[in-house]
């Protein structure tokens, strides 16, 4: 159950946002992906997660190639994407939000049996998703916040809801584009308690992030990036130590550092 | 046969400018303010109705028409000021503003005029002998008119300060105000002068056809349809977006079954809304 | 809740204690109406679509269920079938159409109109069906198998009175029944946010097309019964002033609300004929009022009221 991209690349007009990238994702794996502004990161998540059509190169999931899919099939095979900046529905509450989002448990739970909710035999189904709903916001300390509107979160429980969202969804691989960007300190250490308990329930990772430290703790294996092309992969500590990497980062002239 | 064809793509074209300078009035209020003037039939009826009421009185036509005009204006300019710029960027609101205005004027006519439909005496007899083709004088007047008047409005904004301005707050009304246009002005601009465009056409109509309260109703639907085919946003698109429309229900009706007339534009319109979204020569 | 129980119970005890003929007929006229401003309702308000397309549906069934019922000597009711299903057919193809190419509010909203249009020309034509613009005059009435009394036709006010709110119920049913599952929440989901709604699994273009289909099925129950009520039927039914009228309900009562729409119809059918003057004056009454509501209550009358209550809350 790996995501295998092979030789994604994405051009925009004169513009090479990704060039040529391959790599794969292993399943139960928390996998890193890293480069300064502008080196493709966020292009590349949104075209494993059918958000984007690549030029040309392959996403490959579960043996079958996703990357022309529509995005709600893409979710529906299990691999779910949450946003740099936070995707809600501001005039829902918190708990509506994550409601919607159990579209797919319900569908995979109930399959046509959906149906008995039409004609109001299906009590039993409600107080379940309700239950589900609330576990997740637990799950990602929103509980309290359950019935706010979204609109009126602040930064970081918005982020914290778009990470409910996408695990409302089930997913088998969980892509996240900078999920720690705009968060306190305290915040973080929510972020990184909840990425945890996802990790040790089966949940594949591939975070995008340019905090380093962030990265450094979580992830097992990272990829770089640099004007849209891997310039390494491994070890987190071999990685971040690769004067290529500290190059892109800091620019030449600093490659001993 | 060709004569038969020829003729109505020249009476097609001349009906479609009629089209387009309606369209030429919705796509600025839209295209610049934001706001959907569905009501703008209306003020092509006032136009109407007012050169009319004024040729009634003795005055002569050219001279008619330039108050009618103005009257069309100063009535956008109420309307806009009670009532449309409070509908900015609001498609529904607009819509529910202009249908309560369609009311209003309607019926205000009908209290005037009542249904029954009137006619001004002829304005400008004779007709142009084009090869085997009878074009009545007035009907090239009004097209050469509205050409001269849809071009003049498209040199007026694509090479001034002013045009310059309007694309600015259109594009980002603070921003614009920032710099020093001075928004709400704009935007009364643009009203009084697209409801004024109307009211020039209204005017133009009432020289070749007869005039009934309910006659701004078909016009803004085709002027709707032409603005949109071609282009919500681009000025010289109204009129070929007009003139296009106006053409192919000539030209359809000749081959397929009169009755069905509107139904080819919309055809067309249908498919151009499918394929090609901005329309014909809009951008974005 | 309580509020709409009371409500649905005054109605239906209403002519117990209102005699007039005159207001069980705007009763009538609201219910009928309140069907289709409900249905307009769940694909606009509810799933943020703008559709032009109900008066086609509305014409279409009403010619259709009395054709039917005349030619091939069918009860009412059984001729509102093969209506209702050629309004999914419609709704299907054309909501297809826009939804694949992925029409945007103002172009779905033209493009419908479009549609409509063009199917009221056919109806407007087809003289040998239809009678073209002369109409169709309906002989006949509805029947109902009364208990006791056997098959009897639906006549005189109070009859179709409660035919008509019967009916309306069971519309609001079904709506409320679909708001309230899983469907609802798509609905909702792709009203306030269509591209997350992708993200997060759920199929924009069936669930559109979802409530397209079924609140034109719905609606082209009231094209029956308006056709029988009246007695008349003619192509203005599938007119652009229709969809405006819908609108207007919609927008005057609620929209987004499923009482807001017959609220809404209540007001602009009854209004007119509250106003004892000559018609000309009530039709600049009638734009008076829709431009002041739009302009003072944005959120229509159920909806101001609504959030008023809720600013008063706990």
């Amino acid at each position: 159950m790996a995501l295998e991209v092979r030789e994604l690349s994405k051009r925009f007009a004169g513009l090479v946002a990704v060039a040529a990238v391959s790599f794969t994702v292993r399943p139960g794996e928390i996998l890193g992906v890293i480069g300064p502004n502008g080196s493709g990161k966020t292009t590349l998540l949104s075209m494993m997660a059918g958000l984007l059509p690549p030029t040309s190169g392959s996403v490959i999931w579960k043996g079958r190639e996703i990357q022309a899919l529509r995005p709600d099939i893409i979710a529906g095979l299990g691999v779910v994407k949450s946003f740099q900046n936070p995707q809600l529905f501001a005039e829902l509450s918190v708990f509506d939000n994550v409601r919607v989002a159990s579209h797919l448990a319900l569908k995979r739970a109930l399959g046509l049996r959906r149906g008995l909710e039409l004609l109001g035999a299906a009590r039993a189904v409600e107080k379940q998703l309700a239950r589900r709903v609330s576990e997740v916001l637990a799950l990602c300390n929103l509980d309290g916040a359950a019935g706010q509107l979204a609109g009126n979160l602040s930064y970081g429980e918005e982020k914290m809801l778009g990470i409910a969202m996408a695990l409302m969804c089930e997913p088998e691989l969980l892509l996240l584009d900078e999920p720690a960007s705009g968060l306190g300190r305290d915040e973080i250490r929510n972020l990184e308690e909840v990425l945890v308990k996802l990790h040790a329930a089966g949940t594949t990772l591939c975070l995008v992030d340019h905090k380093i430290g962030f990265l450094r703790g979580l992830a097992h294996r990272v990829i770089a990036l640099n004007h849209g092309e891997k310039i390494a992969e491994g070890a987190p500590e071999s990685v971040l130590n690769d004067p290529a990497v500290v190059e892109a980062y800091l620019g030449t002239g600093h490659a001993h550092a | 046969m060709t004569q038969l064809v020829l003729g109505q793509v020249l009476n097609g074209a001349i009906i479609g400018a009629m089209y387009g300078i309606i369209a030429l009035g919705i796509t600025l209020t839209f295209g610049i303010t934001g706001i959907v003037n569905f009501a703008l039939g209306e003020f092509m009826m006032i136009g109407a109705y007012a050169t009319y009421a004024l040729a009634e009185r003795g005055l002569p036509y050219p001279v008619a028409v330039v108050p009618a005009c103005l009257i069309a204006a100063a009535a956008g300019y109420l309307s806009n000021k009670a009532f449309f710029r409070f509908t900015r960027n609001n498609l529904v609101n607009g819509l529910l503003v202009s249908i309560g205005l369609i009311s209003i004027f309607e019926s205000a006519s009908m209290l005037l005029w009542t249904a029954t439909p009137v006619e001004m005496h002829f304005v400008l007899p004779g007709a142009l002998r084009v090869g085997n083709i009878g074009l009545p004088k007035m009907k090239l007047v009004v097209f050469a008119v509205i050409v001269v008047v849809i071009v003049a409005t498209y040199f007026g904004l694509a090479r001034t300060w002013l045009g310059r301005a309007a694309f600015a707050y259109a594009q980002n009304p603070e921003a614009a105000m920032l710099m020093g246009v001075h928004t709400p002005r704009m935007e009364t601009a643009v009203m009084l002068y697209s409801t004024g465009l109307a009211g020039l056409g209204g005017a133009l109509y009432a020289s070749l056809y007869s005039l009934e309260p309910a006659m701004g109703g078909v016009y803004v639907l085709k002027g709707m349809e032409a603005a949109i085919l071609g282009g919500i946003g681009s000025l010289m698109g109204a009129l070929w977006g007009g003139v296009i429309l106006g053409v192919i229900e000539a030209v359809g009706s000749i081959f397929l079954p009169t009755a069905f007339r509107d139904a080819y534009g919309l055809a067309v319109l249908v498919a151009i809304l499918l394929f090609r979204p901005s329309g014909l020569f809009g951008d974005e | 809740m309580i509020a709409q129980a009371l409500l649905w119970g005054v109605l239906y005890a209403l002519p117990l204690f209102v005699r007039s003929d005159f207001l069980l007929t705007i009763f009538i006229f609201t219910f009928i109406y309140g069907i289709l401003a409900v249905t307009f309702d769940l694909i606009f308000g509810f799933t943020g679509q703008l559709s032009m397309f109900h008066p086609a549906v509305f014409g279409v069934s009403a010619y259709m269920t009395y054709l039917l019922a005349s030619q091939y000597k069918l009860p009412f009711w059984v001729a509102t079938v093969p209506s209702a299903l050629t309004a999914v057919v419609l709704a299907v193809v054309v909501g297809s159409i826009c939804f694949k190419f992925r029409l945007k509010t103002f172009y779905f909203a033209v493009v419908t109109l479009a549609f409509a249009e063009m199917i009221r020309l056919v109806v407007m034509n087809w003289n040998s069906l239809t009678n073209g613009t002369l109409g169709l005059v309906v002989s006949g009435k509805p029947t109902i198998y009364w208990p006791g009394s056997g098959v009897v036709a639906v006549r005189g006010p109070i009859a179709w009175y409660y035919l008509t709110l019967a009916c309306l119920s069971v519309t609001v049913l079904i709506c409320a029944r679909c708001l309230r599952a899983w469907m609802g929440r798509c609905f909702g989901a792709i009203r306030l946010n269509e591209d997350l709604a992708r993200t997060l699994g759920i199929n924009v273009f069936r669930y559109k097309l979802l409530a397209f289909a079924i609140g034109n099925a719905l609606a082209s129950f009231a094209g029956g019964l308006y056709g029988y009520y009246t007695g008349y039927i003619d192509p203005g039914y599938l007119g652009i002033n229709q969809s405006m009228e819908i609108l207007a309900m919609v927008l005057l009562g609620g929209q987004g609300t499923l009482l807001g729409p017959i609220v809404g119809s209540f007001v602009l059918t009854g209004l007119p004929h509250a106003i004892d003057l000559r018609a000309e004056i009530r039709a600049i009454l009638y734009g008076a009022i829709l431009i002041f509501t739009i302009l003072a209550m944005p959120r229509g009358i159920v909806g101001t009221l609504g959030a008023w209550k809720a600013r008063r809350g706990p």
